[in-house]
């Protein structure tokens, strides 16, 4: 945890020498690392440029269904094909990538942000609270992300009515993938506030009149980097996933949006009948991205802790 | 142990009481239930009635009781969707769903035991390392994308096996039931498999980790040192010192696989209590959501509960550590 | 001694660390006859337990037999295939386990696991196979043997648990059982019990045993021969009285002076001074030199072979043995 060169010094030659040699011994997690960095690249960059295959005005429903390029009647404008709208897959690959990079990213904060602020509280307050909050979580692992997320879906378009825009959508796309993440976080930083909450220097700030709580945060804070950061991206392939799901069940996004879920539903629609590339492609760059994140993930949690093994 | 039982039965009942609660809020402040039941043309005396049966002149904690009354005594409400009594929806697709979950089972049970057996014993070997590939996939891969990769390979390619519904039903007056038909068994293979593959990878995951463990240990060595059969060694002496984490681990994934069979029954078209759960979310079918989410709760407390009290019969030892 | 039971001639036992190739056993040779018990002594990390694990194809990898021949009343056990080395575990050679209290799988019943054994081993139903386990619990001396069969080892204190195991080693009636310091993990006040068990058994049974211990009492009390194992080699074999009384390594006389044990006559400890070598680092010519008074830069260059004294009754492994035990 030490490696963590402090941002005030200038990075040392050794750097890029001693990133190359932590490269060479985990070739695996290097690989999904750079696979999981070109795509989130692409997924950010592409949109920058190309036109919006989701806007109507710059596709033409002329080009629908074209195979790709390597096939016959493929076209070289559309390396990866077009679907049903003559949309071109490789630029609604990226945009959809996109949508669910952000939805998932934003879910992750949300967890960390509601788990880390019940987790301090639990920790602090102690007693019935504490008790509170942690018999709600145990009573939380009950229900999966996923399912959780369909049940606040299911609830929101009670309380909101079906009549929904497209950002109402994703924000409790977000909120729904996000809330259900909350007890992992609690929990970790939960314990290292019990650990710390008791130490001298809090007795000693208690007396001097500052703030325990700050000083307590400021403590703990490099306690739970590690697992935090470890949970966070086990987390991100989670998320990712769960909107995937969600918006295939046509419960999350909806289909006017393009995300990996909801490109995938869309081309599922024409797999009987032989195009299959329209959702072949969005499948692959789940699972290519996914597959990495996770990777990335498990290698993280072995170097940090090895005892988080198996949790999780 | 009676004691330790007793106390974890009122834990459970205590659970299930708050969640019925939130359950209860959920249908109670979410939606209208007027507007959603009432017709367009109906009076204001049709109103007042609708008032007075469902309660909604009454304080919050009575209508509470007769809520949590009604579901024991298996009155679930009414959707608002279909305007049938709940539970009359539900114990019409509950066959079909509880059929998915016991083939999947009896598919993990298949697969599971005898893959984790081989990867626990020859770890090293090039089958066990293609069938750890291959469980990194199961667990990795959204269930609707097996779903989607299964139909694409065994319906749409192969013509093998339909992709959708349940096919011919046999009504045995209770229950109706898919497997006494040709149609039915075939349409029951493609959506068991897409539902099992979690569980499969799992439980491959968790005998492969606690068979290599066991190998190593005294008890292992000193039965191969009698000469016993390996098939004996791996399958009883070994297989039985690793039920406990097993099945406690797939007691505590219930709500996983739960989940996963809303997403499979979609993908297949499958008529049970996850496409009813789907559409309901969709329709905002207050009523029928909650009932969901207070049934599997219900459901992960009971079956956590057995799988707790029946540790004794799975490990001998577990009784006296308790006591 | 081609009348013997088991013949092991120039056993190796060597594992891979790396790059390096360790030997663990190095030229063990001995035999066994009929009827026999033979003690097998020696510090911890002398090979005494790769010794017996080795002869039954025990061994935990990386460990691994590279060498000598094991011979089993005329039958090549080291040439024997996988299946057919595991019909003569338990049903020719026994074994009893060192720990009763995890050597007994704690999810079977003491019943089911001696009807296993037998069953395994001996053409009998599975009816005849339970009176027979009832009978080896009783005469392993335990109380109430019906019921015994349908507890769980949890159910047994360490000393009928070790009971249990010397019932398990002996109950497909093998000709010899190896008892890997069957009494060291038990109380001392049931020490004395469970060897006596063992000693009984061996005189209704007329089995054989290779009695492995580091305890030189346990071995004056129970073994008619002892082979003294150093650093993977022995050091000496013979009739016990003879080495106990008048050794002729200065290892064996070594490890009597440190020892206090009744019917040893010492009085006081006298440890031998250094430590045995690990296996990275056994000096050359004979391993005890560094530790030995006597050592000469004979015992330092070469290694000093096994030879016999007194007309072959017992073997040493030494250029300048001793002369009266002195």
């Amino acid at each position: 945890m030490s490696a963590v060169p402090s941002p005030a010094t200038p990075a040392r030659p050794s750097a890029v020498l001693r990133l190359f040699e932590a490269a060479k011994g985990a070739p695996g997690p290097t690989l999904a690392a750079i696979v999981g960095i070109l795509l989130a690249a692409f997924a950010f960059i592409v949109p920058l440029f190309a036109p919006d295959p989701f806007n109507l005005a710059s596709t033409s429903v002329m080009d629908a269904f074209t195979p790709p390029m390597w096939m016959a009647d493929g076209s070289k404008v559309f390396p990866l094909g077009t679907d049903d709208q003559g949309r071109n897959m490789l630029t609604a690959l990226a945009f959809g990538l996109r949508t669910s990079l952000i939805v998932g990213l934003a879910s992750v904060a949300i967890g960390l942000l509601v788990g880390g602020a019940l987790g301090l509280t639990a920790g602090f307050a102690g007693g019935w609270v504490d008790s509170l909050i942690m018999r709600v979580a145990d009573v939380q692992l009950a229900y999966p992300a996923l399912l959780l997320a369909m049940i606040i879906d299911g609830a929101a378009r009670s309380a909101l009515g079906q009549q929904r825009d497209v950002k109402t959508a994703i924000a409790i796309v977000i909120i729904s993938i996000g809330v259900a993440f909350w007890v992992q976080y609690a929990r970790t930083i939960r314990s290292s506030v019990l650990v710390e909450r008791d130490q001298d220097y809090v007795a000693a700030a208690r007396v001097t009149g500052r703030s325990a709580l700050g000083i307590v945060v400021l403590h703990i804070l490099p306690n739970v980097m590690a697992p935090v950061l470890v949970i966070a991206t086990i987390n991100l392939g989670v998320a990712i996933i769960t909107e995937a799901t969600l918006s295939f069940l046509g419960i999350g996004i909806p289909l006017t949006q393009p995300s990996l879920g909801t490109l995938i539903r869309n081309g599922n629609n024409f797999l009987q009948s032989g195009e299959w590339w329209i959702a072949v492609w969005p499948c692959a760059l789940l699972i290519a991205f996914v597959v990495s994140v996770n990777v990335l993930g498990d290698h993280l949690r072995d170097v940090f802790n090895p005892r988080l093994r198996g949790r999780s | 142990m009676l004691a330790y039982a007793s106390g974890r039965l009122v834990q459970t009942v205590l659970v299930l009481v708050i969640i019925s609660f939130i359950g209860f809020l959920l249908v109670s402040n979410l939606g209208d239930p007027l507007a959603s039941l009432l017709t367009a043309d109906s009076t204001a005396a049709d109103r007042a009635a609708m008032i007075k049966a469902l309660h909604l002149d009454e304080p919050i904690t009575t209508r509470f009781l007769s809520f949590f009354g009604g579901l024991l005594q298996g009155d679930f409400g009414i959707s608002y969707r279909s305007h049938e009594p709940v539970a009359k929806l539900i114990a019409e697709r509950l066959p079909a769903t509880v059929e998915l979950a016991l083939a999947s089972l009896f598919i993990t049970l298949l697969v599971a035991v005898p893959a984790g057996v081989h990867c626990g014993v020859h770890p090293r070997s090039a089958l066990a390392k293609a069938i750890m590939f291959g469980s990194i996939a199961g667990v990795t891969l959204p269930n609707f994308v097996v779903g989607i990769a299964l139909i694409g390979i065994f319906s749409v390619k192969l013509g093998w096996l339909p992709s959708f519904g349940r096919g011919q039903v046999v009504d045995l007056g209770f229950w109706r039931t898919g497997l006494l038909t040709a149609s039915g068994l075939k349409a029951i293979i493609l959506p068991a498999i897409a539902l099992s593959t979690f569980q499969v990878a799992l439980v491959i995951r968790l005998i492969r980790t606690q068979l290599m463990e066991v190998g190593l240990s005294d008890h292992v060595r000193f039965a191969r040192a009698r000469g016993l059969t390996d098939n004996r060694i791996w399958y009883v002496y070994a297989l039985r010192n690793t039920l406990l984490p097993v099945v406690t681990m797939l007691g505590l994934q219930l709500g996983n696989i739960i989940a996963f069979s809303v997403v499979t029954e979609n993908v297949f078209a499958w008529p049970g209590l996850g496409s009813l759960f789907l559409q309901s979310i969709q329709a905002a079918d207050m009523p029928v959501i909650s009932i969901y989410l207070i049934l599997i709760g219900a459901m992960f407390m009971v079956i956590n509960l057995f799988v707790e009290l029946s540790y004794p019969l799975i490990d001998p030892r577990v009784l006296r550590r308790k006591a | 001694m081609s009348a013997a039971l088991l013949e092991v001639r120039d056993l190796r036992v060597e594992l891979k660390r790396g790059k390096q190739q360790l030997t663990a056993l190095d030229g063990i040779s001995f035999a066994i006859a009929p009827g026999e018990v033979l003690g097998v002594v020696g510090e911890s990390g002398a090979g005494k337990s790769l010794t017996g694990a080795a002869i039954i194809d025990l061994l935990v990898p990386p460990l691994k037999r590279t060498g000598g021949e094991i011979v089993l009343s005329g039958r090549h056990l080291d040439a024997l295939s996988r299946e057919d080395m595991r019909k003569v575990r338990g049903r020719r050679i026994g074994f009893i386990a060192q720990d009763p209290m995890t050597s007994l799988n704690p999810v079977l019943t003491i019943g089911q696991q001696l009807v296993d054994t037998i069953v395994t081993h001996l053409p009998v139903s599975k009816e005849e196979a339970r009176q027979r386990a009832v009978r080896w619990i009783a005469r392993v001396g335990l109380s109430d043997p019906a019921r015994r069969l349908d507890q769980y080892p949890h159910q047994l204190s360490g000393g009928m648990r070790q009971r249990v195991v010397i019932a398990l080693a002996l109950c497909a009636e093998p000709e010899l059982v190896i008892a890997d310091e069957p009494t060291t993990a038990l109380d001392v006040s049931v020490q004395a019990h469970v060897l006596q068990v063992l000693r009984d058994l061996h005189e209704e049974t007329g089995v054989a045993v290779m009695l492995i211990t580091h305890d030189l009492g346990v071995i004056a009390k129970m073994a008619d021969r002892v082979a003294v194992l150093y650093a993977g080699r022995v050091a000496e074999i013979g009739p016990t009285s003879e080495v106990l009384r008048t050794p002729r390594h200065p290892y064996t006389s070594g490890l009597m002076r440190a020892t206090v044990a009744p019917g040893l006559d010492r009085k006081a400890l006298d440890p031998i001074p250094g430590s045995m070598p690990n296996l990275s680092s056994i000096p050359p010519g004979c391993a005890f030199n560094p530790r030995c008074a006597r050592a000469t830069a004979e015992c330092r260059s070469q290694r000093p072979p096994l030879v016999d004294y007194r007309d072959g009754a017992g073997k040493h492994a030494c250029f300048h043995p001793l002369e009266d035990g002195r």
